[in-house]
């Protein structure tokens, strides 16, 4: 996972076979591996959801669903569906999805936050001078409660 | 009359009355009854019988019939019974007298003996007894040697001072660790590279470990890892170090954050200035922050135990470090007080040896004349002699070398909240009250708290400690980040019941949120590295003044309130750690930092006081199991298991073929899986080197060796070692080609397209890669695409055209079947056994050899070939037997004859293997060897073998329960990959097929490089 660390000037990764070309083009002194760490975890409920990418999307929806029915034990008035970044179009999905299923009985609110997420790059020049480096940037992020009104309300 | 006759006739006559006699001339008719009647007529009568020798007469007579006429008329009662009296007598002598002695129980008739007669003579009746107690006495007198010595009672053996003797015994040879009694109790423990090691619980918790792992906590004692100490001037150290390492392969000992001390670095080192070959295989290292008082450096290196010795030889080479200190026996052990700050200490000077000396010197004593001494409980390296050197020191450089073996404790803590317990479980050391501080004392602390300076470090790691409690998350801080620490004696915080450390939602508002920002982004400061550990000194002091589980136990029974914390904490309950982060997974994409966690460094001796309040915070505890679990978990190679180029390797994987070989020998041949059947060749070990020279001989054999001139330099350049590849660059290279062209990668290479684009996989550059790195293998992890568990040394093949057809087709679909091979050595292995059971000798070989050479018709083809020759035969004479053996063998088997995804010289070194190799198999030597299902030694082409061209063989394979699919993980020639990845369409790039070693079913499997 080589990826340079500014867009506009970008170094380029040498290859085992140094070639001709690769040579001549201009090369910022250092090089950086981009390291992305995961994203700060919080404590987790039960029923929390937190929704990726990799993950198949029936499972998700299905598990999402269990909650809310409860296997035998009562299932939660309320699950939160968290989703970051590329996973919000997901978590917004599984929720209306949930919805319609339920013959609109279930509500939604939704409120969006913003993530600080944190990548690390480090040093790839050959006479190891260079300070590893620790940059932030931010992501969005969406936490969706779906929950059962309350009765009388 | 004989001699004999004379002999026997005295013998007969021994024991008879004197009246008896026995005329030697005649042979008179009558028998017994009436040669007595005759002579006690004679007696009776007074006078002779003419015609009658009046002897003892015996036998049948011919004229038997004639009974003398002159019987007597009457007899006389008294005369009768005295005449007989003395032969009576000799009569009831001669029954009672039993004639040999090993006849007792003979004397029994055949109904009335019983085995255990032999043993209890009690079973004899009363009249054998006697004898039978004389030969029972006798019999073990000479036949065996004394019984041994009743051992002593077990309430003896249990008492503590024997016990201790017991235990420092048995640590002779193998070395304990400190949890060592602890471990075993609750483990599998097995004799490993000199020490005892718990392999795995005895109970059940696979999973319950990998739960662990990855949501909660697990621990590992790896004390058993070794230490190697270098002092020395920065600039000269880093000069010699480099000739070990390679820039080429990643950071070496210089890298900025690692030099400064707040990073603990990894490296693989190779043989000095052998760079690519000769690698030792990987430590962890760990620079002393630099201190201002001090020129000279201080470097950790911790490396596995098989590894030490090439480690050590290996340094003292490039240190110049000729000159062994030799230690000097110091017959009184003092502890002095040692007034140290951390930073004066760092120039140590090297009076450490003698010190650490004396207290070796001490154990061996407490060994020898443990009537006089109590036994002491031996810490640190116990099967080590007292004067073998453990410094080595150059006047030229000025570098010092210390083995610092078993000298620190090293436990592992994995998972994310191992934090969390480390939190909890320790607790920053509190500081001395006023009085004490003034007085002169004898343990490290109060001298060490003295100094300001000293005390400010220690607040300002404490603050930083106490960050911690506002992480949720271990891979929140930087990977590697060091903490150094003093820390209460744990035990006084022990809780009553073994409970479950959390992150505190509570704890963690009090924290502090932008320093908790600062560590997460910067780590840990410089400053704050440091930790009184480093000096052997403090270590030491630390060690032999930490306070008896007994005297702690007095302790708290004299507290008021029974249960509460004992306060003020005892001046010498404080301890010296270092707190080490270990990133997790950090190569690839899936699973980034998984199994991060926290290693801690303590002195010995300290190895229980902190296990069991770690424990009491609800951790799981692993062993050697769970520590392959680990690696695999997170893709990357174990050692020694996964580094087979390196000399420990090598030496595992003749211990694991010898392993595996006795489990299979185990086995009822009729059970044993016939590994040649499933076309397996080395089903135990894995010939990397055939299989990389075969690659090599393909690659030129197809002419995608390219030139000439490259070819001609192979030529002459003796058959290299093969190595595992390394190079950063080549590796990141090598993922990327690996990756099918229409995946989720896509999306990133978009957003890079303005950069120039990366050089693509095409025949050129794979052709120089080739002559750069032709003998490599490389490091890969597979995942199979449906069902599936890879097992150790499953094969790792190219799919062909036709195989990647049919997934893309069906993509659920099995996979290809290996047909079944035919064992033409079954017959050579019944006839051996035959003849070894008849024992016929000579000719029994020759007939051997008849059936050898009427086994089948194509062997005769190409008797003389060696195996190592094969690949480079003419193609010419090969396919059509190639053809037909196919067509009568495995009729399933289509088209994968003439697809054109292997070339034509794989095919073409397919056809030799597949002939019958009984022919290439030498003489009578090898055929002792023989076992059934098995490969006899010189293999026959590895690659070639089977329908599908092998690549390489997994070390570690297994279903993942991260990944939920059967993953493994293995190594495939560089050269071998290549040649695959070009031959297939981009779409479907980086596909292979695994094989068990005991199945013939191929399963598809996606390879990835990490890197």
């Amino acid at each position: 996972m080589a990826e340079p660390r500014s867009p506009a000037p970008v170094p380029q990764t040498p290859v085992g076979i140094p070639s001709e070309g690769s040579m001549a083009v201009e090369m910022d002194p250092v090089e950086y591996t981009l390291r992305k760490r995961l994203p700060r975890k919080l404590p987790k409920r039960r029923n929390d959801v937190y929704v990726n990418m990799k993950t198949d999307f029936k499972a998700q929806l299905a598990r999402c669903q269990k909650l809310l029915d409860g296997g035998g034990t009562g299932g939660h008035r309320e699950i939160c569906i968290h989703g970051l970044g590329l996973a919000i179009n997901r978590a917004i999905n599984i929720a209306l999805q949930l919805q319609a299923s339920s013959q609109w009985t279930l509500q939604i609110a939704a409120n969006t936050s913003t993530v600080e997420l944190v990548d690390d790059l480090e040093p790839e020049d050959p006479d190891e001078a260079g300070e590893p480096l620790t940059r932030t940037r931010n992501n969005s992020a969406i936490h969706i409660k779906v929950f059962y009104p309350d009765p009388q309300g | 009359m004989s001699g004999a006759k004379n002999r026997m006739r005295n013998k007969k006559m021994r024991d008879q009355p004197g009246n008896v006699t026995y005329s030697s001339p005649g042979w008179r008719n009558g028998g017994e009854t009436s040669a007595g009647r005759a002579g006690e007529a004679q007696h009776v009568k007074g006078h002779c019988l003419p015609h009658q020798g009046g002897g003892w007469v015996r036998g049948h007579q011919s004229g038997g019939s004639v009974y003398p006429q002159e019987l007597p008329k009457y007899i006389t009662s008294s005369y009768f019974a005295r005449a007989r009296a003395a032969e009576v007598k000799a009569m009831l002598k001669a029954v009672n007298k039993r004639t040999g002695s090993c006849h007792t129980f003979g004397a029994l008739p055949k109904h009335m003996r019983r085995r255990a007669m032999s043993h209890d003579t009690k079973r004899l009746p009363t009249r054998l007894r006697e004898g039978a107690q004389r030969m029972l006495e006798k019999s073990l007198l000479t036949g065996k040697k004394k019984e041994e010595s009743k051992a002593k009672s077990r309430k003896a053996r249990r008492r503590h001072g024997n016990l201790l003797l017991e235990f420092n015994r048995r640590q002779r040879k193998n070395m304990w660790l400190e949890t060592h009694i602890w471990h075993a109790k609750r483990f599998h423990m097995l004799k490993k590279w000199g020490y005892c090691l718990g392999d795995r619980p005895t109970f059940k918790c696979y999973r319950a470990c990998y739960r662990a792992m990855s949501s909660h906590c697990l621990l590992q004692d790896l004390s058993y890892y070794c230490c190697v100490e270098l002092q020395g001037p920065e600039e000269e150290l880093l000069s010699a170090l480099s000739r070990l390492t390679s820039k080429d392969a990643g950071p070496t000992f210089a890298a900025v954050q690692c030099l400064s001390g707040r990073r603990q670095g990894s490296v693989v080192l190779y043989g000095s200035d052998q760079y690519p070959a000769q690698p030792l295989g990987p430590v962890l290292f760990l620079w002393r922050p630099r201190s201002e008082s001090s020129t000279d450096r201080q470097l950790w290196i911790w490396g596995h135990p098989t590894l030490k010795q090439d480690l050590l030889s290996e340094l003292r080479a490039v240190c110049q470090c000729s000159e062994a200190v030799v230690p000097v026996p110091v017959t009184v052990p003092v502890p002095e007080p040692t007034p140290a700050g951390a930073a004066e200490a760092a120039a140590m000077p090297p009076k450490g040896p003698a010190h650490k000396q004396a207290s070796s010197r001490k154990r061996k004593r407490a060994e020898q004349d443990s009537d006089a001494q109590p036994a002491k409980k031996i810490f640190g390296d116990g099967t080590r002699s007292p004067t073998c050197p453990v410094t080595w020191k150059s006047a030229l450089t000025g570098i010092v070398i210390n083995d610092l073996t078993m000298e620190i404790v090293r436990y592992r803590l994995i998972g994310p909240l191992s934090h969390s317990v480390l939190t909890e479980a320790l607790c920053p050391a509190t500081d001395c009250d006023v009085e004490a501080k003034k007085r002169q004392s004898c343990f490290w602390w109060p001298e060490h708290s003295k100094q300001e300076q000293n005390m400010a470090l220690h607040r300002e790691q404490t603050d930083v400690f106490q960050l911690l409690k506002g992480v949720y998350s271990s891979t929140e801080i930087p990977g590697g980040s060091v903490l150094g620490l003093t820390v209460d004696d744990p035990r006084l915080t022990l809780p009553r019941m073994r409970c479950k450390a959390e992150p505190d939602l509570q704890q963690a508002i009090g924290v502090d949120e932008e320093k908790r920002r600062a560590l997460t982004l910067q780590g840990v400061p410089e400053r704050c590295c440091q930790s009184a550990l480093w000096d052997r000194n403090v270590r030491d002091n630390a060690t032999d003044n930490k306070i008896t589980e007994k005297e702690l136990n007095r302790m708290r029974s004299e507290l008021l309130v029974p249960g509460s914390c004992l306060k003020p904490t005892p001046p010498q309950g404080r301890v010296p750690v270092l707190l080490v982060h270990q990133p997790g997974k950090q190569l690839g994409q899936e699973m980034p930092s998984w199994g991060a966690g926290w290693d801690l460094l303590l002195p010995k001796g300290w190895g229980m006081p902190f296990w069991v309040p770690l424990v009491y915070r609800g951790v799981r505890v692993a062993g050697l199991q769970m520590s392959v679990k680990h690696s695999q978990h997170k893709g990357a190679p174990h050692f020694p298991h996964d580094f087979p180029d390196c000399t420990a390797g090598a030496r595992f994987q003749d211990e694991q073929q010898a392993e595996l070989m006795n489990k299979f020998t185990r086995r009822p041949p009729g059970k044993r899986t016939n590994y040649i059947k499933h076309g397996c060749l080395a089903p135990f070990r894995c010939p990397w080197q055939q299989l990389v020279e075969e690659w090599a001989e393909i690659v030129k054999e197809t002419g995608e060796g390219s030139d000439t001139q490259t070819g001609v330099e192979t030529d002459s350049v003796p058959p290299r070692r093969f190595s595992v590849l390394r190079s950063r660059k080549v590796m990141r290279q090598l993922s990327v080609w690996c990756k099918p062209s229409s995946s989720k990668g896509q999306r990133l290479q978009r957003t890079t397209q303005r950069a120039p684009q990366p050089i693509s996989l095409c025949p050129a550059t794979a052709v120089s890669l080739w002559a750069s790195h032709g003998h490599s293998l490389v490091w890969a992890r597979f995942s199979l695409l449906a069902k599936g568990r890879p097992e150790l040394h499953a094969m790792v093949c190219v799919p062909t055209d036709e195989d990647l057809r049919l997934l893309s087709r069906e993509p659920r679909c099995m996979g290809p079947q290996e047909p079944l091979h035919v064992d033409h050595f079954r017959k050579r292995v019944k006839i051996a056994r035959k003849a070894k059971k008849k024992k016929g000798g000579k000719a029994k070989e020759a007939s051997v050899e008849q059936v050898v050479g009427s086994d089948g018709v194509a062997e005769k083809q190409d008797s003389t070939s060696d195996p190592s020759q094969r690949p480079t035969e003419q193609p010419s004479s090969v396919p059509a037997l190639t053809q037909t053996q196919e067509v009568v063998s495995t009729p399933s088997r289509t088209s994968d004859g003439d697809t054109d995804a292997t070339p034509a010289v794989p095919k073409a070194s397919v056809a030799p293997s597949d002939q019958d190799p009984s022919a290439s198999a030498p003489g009578p030597a090898t055929e002792e060897r023989l076992v059934l299902g098995l490969w006899p030694e010189p293999l026959p082409s590895v690659t070639s073998h089977c329908s599908r061209v092998t690549l390489g063989w997994v070390t570690q394979g297994d279903f993942s329960l991260a990944a939920g699919c059967g993953e493994a993980l293995g190594l495939v020639s560089l050269t071998g990959l290549l040649h695959a990845l070009l031959r297939q369409p981009p779409e479907q790039r980086g596909l292979l097929l695994l094989r068990n070693p005991s199945s013939l079913q191929y399963r598809f499997a996606k390879v990835t490089i990490e890197a």
